[in-house]
């Protein structure tokens, strides 16, 4: 599984089954061989290898990975095969390979992804209108070389004060048999965790970041914040560490920043 | 259930990749950086040997992205407050050369491989030093699977999961930082691998695409498959454990049963490699769980074919099988059942819905959620590996019950935790009972 959102409201776990093709709710106090309260699966349902889920709390909205380019919305408590009850996919949206998934302000935010060859890519946070459906354009795009943003994955918002935390592997998979060195031991293109305001637009750098050999992040794959204690967490795929970090600068006004275009 | 979520609750498990627990606060336990004889700072020190930690002189020194420098961005270069990880090897699938008295286990944490001597067991607490260790850059080894062994030819296989889409075959004597002398192109997803010598063929299992790829043993950069066994008909879902059997001239396969929501391309064409697009993408048939099986076909069966045998239903109790291994003396079927922490043994020819004819199983078996199992047919033992335990375990080959096993091979000082991350993907906070929660 590469997604989990947990809902504080209904005391509830949702978690993507990617090779299921399912989405599982469960008790927010489960553990073991708990089974789940509600499971989303089905032809009808457009989920066919969902990588990542959020609830929209304030909307009572399950927001899914299709794991076929495209956001699916449906309500919080659908389960069995239904559809859903909007979708976001097309050319104009630009969705593509979805590693991250969150909500607030009105928004719907996606981590995409647009593989290219070595560390080429047009990676983005695209950030759409809440009931944007069919193929919209994203409202603002932050993605370009100011950004640093290659290879995004797990994405929060926090809403009380409009920013949105991602993180950025930084690096490339080393997928070429050919590759001499793979990616995940090379310390000069290591992760990093990004913050950028929900409105930010363009080629921008983050307002916060959490980046370095003393931060010993190598590929952080997933990012959750604790408001109360002012402490983001970072989960990472290589060195398979959760790292909890202290940062009570991003729970304040972030700086704006004068690079790039915004 | 078939999501399986691994609770990390902070200040329970805090053991620190970078340095030894230290003094503990009010904000939890700080991690220093190694200084001492512990096993955190001498893993580091093999890191620093291993080149994992060096910057390569021959790229480009890491530079901040443009425009970074003359904007203002908090943060910065900031030490985690607390860290949670295991410094311990993670042990997933274990292999036996009995006749060189070799045991060879896979480490998707430390991303190694490492052998032991088939006698080395720890005595009381104390863990066992591995006779070699394979990791490191040159390896080419990320978040690996399975590991087997070419006892002919004296060489160690071993696939990566879900990153790198290799596999890599080294030396029996390999040792450290090395490179692989062959790596493959395989399919993403990878997990099983099974080598037959009789039919000179290697079988590699792989999860999302729901297939077995046979190659020619030998097999290298981009060889194509021999052959793969993928369709609606071969009920093969989720595959992970797989034995290529050339005396009796079958593939036994191993499946969680999880069927993904596009219909599997039946056929034997080649499976479509990572970040290449499929020109006509299969129709959406809906995710299913369908019951663990194992599922036998024809050796040299290829396309959407069914199988020849099944084992599957509520007698079995299977559940999230994992490694398998066949003892073809005794028409065996031994099965790292990691659902239930059980090894379940069942007969070769068995098809329908049977039970096993024996279970290994207990708080005296020390069996905590096995992901490798391999016999010992000269020795008449049978190993286990528990990925959720630092120990692998050795029982007689008959073994049934809750009994003891006869020798316990430690990687860690008893007690230690395992954490059990494994290639996670994401991370939530749960404000009600201020838990942190990471999904595997």
């Amino acid at each position: 599984m590469h997604g989990i959102v947990y809902d504080p409201i209904h005391d509830e776990i949702v978690v993507p089954v990617a090779l299921g093709g399912a989405i599982l709710t469960l008790p927010g106090d489960a553990a073991g061989d708990a089974p789940p309260k509600r499971i989303l699966q089905g032809p009808k349902t457009g989920i066919v290898q969902p990588d990542t889920v959020f609830v929209d709390l304030e909307h009572d909205e399950l927001i899914v990975e299709s794991g076929d380019d495209a956001v699916l919305v449906f309500p919080r408590t659908a389960e069995g095969d239904v559809p859903p009850s909007r979708r976001i996919g097309g050319p104009n949206s630009g969705v593509s390979n979805i590693y991250g998934l969150a909500t607030g302000n009105n928004c719907i935010v996606v981590a995409n992804r647009v593989d290219g060859p070595a560390r080429a890519s047009d990676d983005a946070i695209l950030v759409f209108d809440r009931l944007g459906n069919g193929d919209p354009k994203p409202r603002t795009k932050i993605a370009g070389p100011h950004t640093g943003i290659i290879k995004i994955r797990q994405v929060f918002v926090d809403e009380e004060r409009g920013l949105i935390f991602a993180t950025i592997k930084n690096n490339f998979e080393a997928y070429n048999v050919n590759d001499a060195r793979p990616s995940p031991w090379d310390p000069n293109k290591t992760g990093f965790i990004g913050v950028w305001g929900i409105d930010d637009n363009g080629d921008v750098p983050p307002r916060g970041v959490i980046k370095g050999p003393a931060t010993g992040l190598v590929w952080p794959a997933g990012v959750a914040i604790n408001p109360k204690h002012h402490e983001v967490y970072a989960i990472d795929s290589v060195s398979n560490a959760l790292f909890m970090f202290k940062m009570p600068e991003f729970f304040v006004k972030l700086p704006t920043v004068s690079a790039g275009g915004r | 259930m078939k999501g399986r979520l691994a609770f990390a609750g902070a200040g329970v498990l805090l053991l620190s990749m970078i340095g030894r627990p230290g003094e503990t606060t009010n904000e939890g336990t700080i991690c220093p950086l190694p200084a001492g004889p512990g096993f955190e700072a001498r893993l580091h020190a093999l890191e620093l040997e291993n080149g994992c930690l060096e910057m390569d002189q021959d790229a480009a020194p890491d530079s901040w992205p443009p425009g970074w420098d003359k904007a203002t961005i908090a943060g910065g270069d900031v030490a985690p407050i607390r860290v949670v990880s295991d410094p311990y090897p993670t042990l997933h699938s274990v292999v036996v050369d009995a006749e060189r008295n070799l045991v060879f286990m896979s480490d998707p944490n430390r991303h190694a491989l490492w052998s032991y001597d088939r006698l080395a067991a720890s005595k009381a607490k104390e863990m066992v030093e591995p006779r070699t260790g394979i990791r490191g850059p040159a390896t080419g080894m990320m978040f690996i699977a399975a590991v087997t062994i070419d006892r002919e030819r004296q060489e160690i296989y071993s696939v990566d999961n879900d990153i790198g889409d290799r596999m890599m075959v080294f030396p029996y004597d390999g040792n450290g930082n090395i490179k692989p002398k062959r790596v493959l192109e395989v399919p993403h997803q990878s997990w099983g691998l099974s080598i037959s010598q009789e039919r000179d063929e290697v079988a590699v299992s792989v999860e999302s695409p729901r297939e077995i790829v046979v190659y020619r043993r030998g097999a290298e950069g981009h060889d194509q498959p021999l052959r793969t066994i993928r369709g609606p008909n071969t009920g093969i879902g989720d595959p992970h454990g797989v034995f290529l059997d050339g005396q009796n001239n079958e593939i036994v396969v191993a499946n969680h049963g999880n069927q993904g929501g596009r219909a599997a391309p039946p056929g034997d064409a080649p499976g479509r490699q990572r970040g290449v697009r499929p020109t006509e993408p299969r129709p959406v048939q809906g995710g299913r769980f369908d019951e663990p099986s194992l599922t036998v076909y024809k050796a040299d069966a290829h396309g959407d074919v069914a199988p020849i045998r099944t084992i599957q239903g509520s007698r079995t109790g299977l559940n999230w099988p994992m490694a398998i291994d066949v003892d073809r003396t005794r028409n065996e079927i031994a099965v790292a059942n990691n659902g239930d922490s059980s090894i379940r043994i069942f007969r070769r020819t068995d098809s329908g819905n049977v039970a096993p004819v024996r279970i290994i199983k207990g708080p005296r078996t020390g069996i905590v959620g096995p992901m490798g199992v391999a016999y010992d047919l000269k020795n008449e033992e049978l190993w286990v590996a528990n990925y959720g335990d630092h120990t692998a375990l050795v029982f007689p080959i008959a073994a049934t019950g809750n009994v003891a096993p006869k020798r316990i091979l430690r990687n860690a000082p008893a007690g230690s935790p395992t954490v059990g991350f494994g290639n996670p993907g994401a991370v939530a906070y749960d404000s009600k009972r201020d838990e942190i929660l990471v999904p595997n």
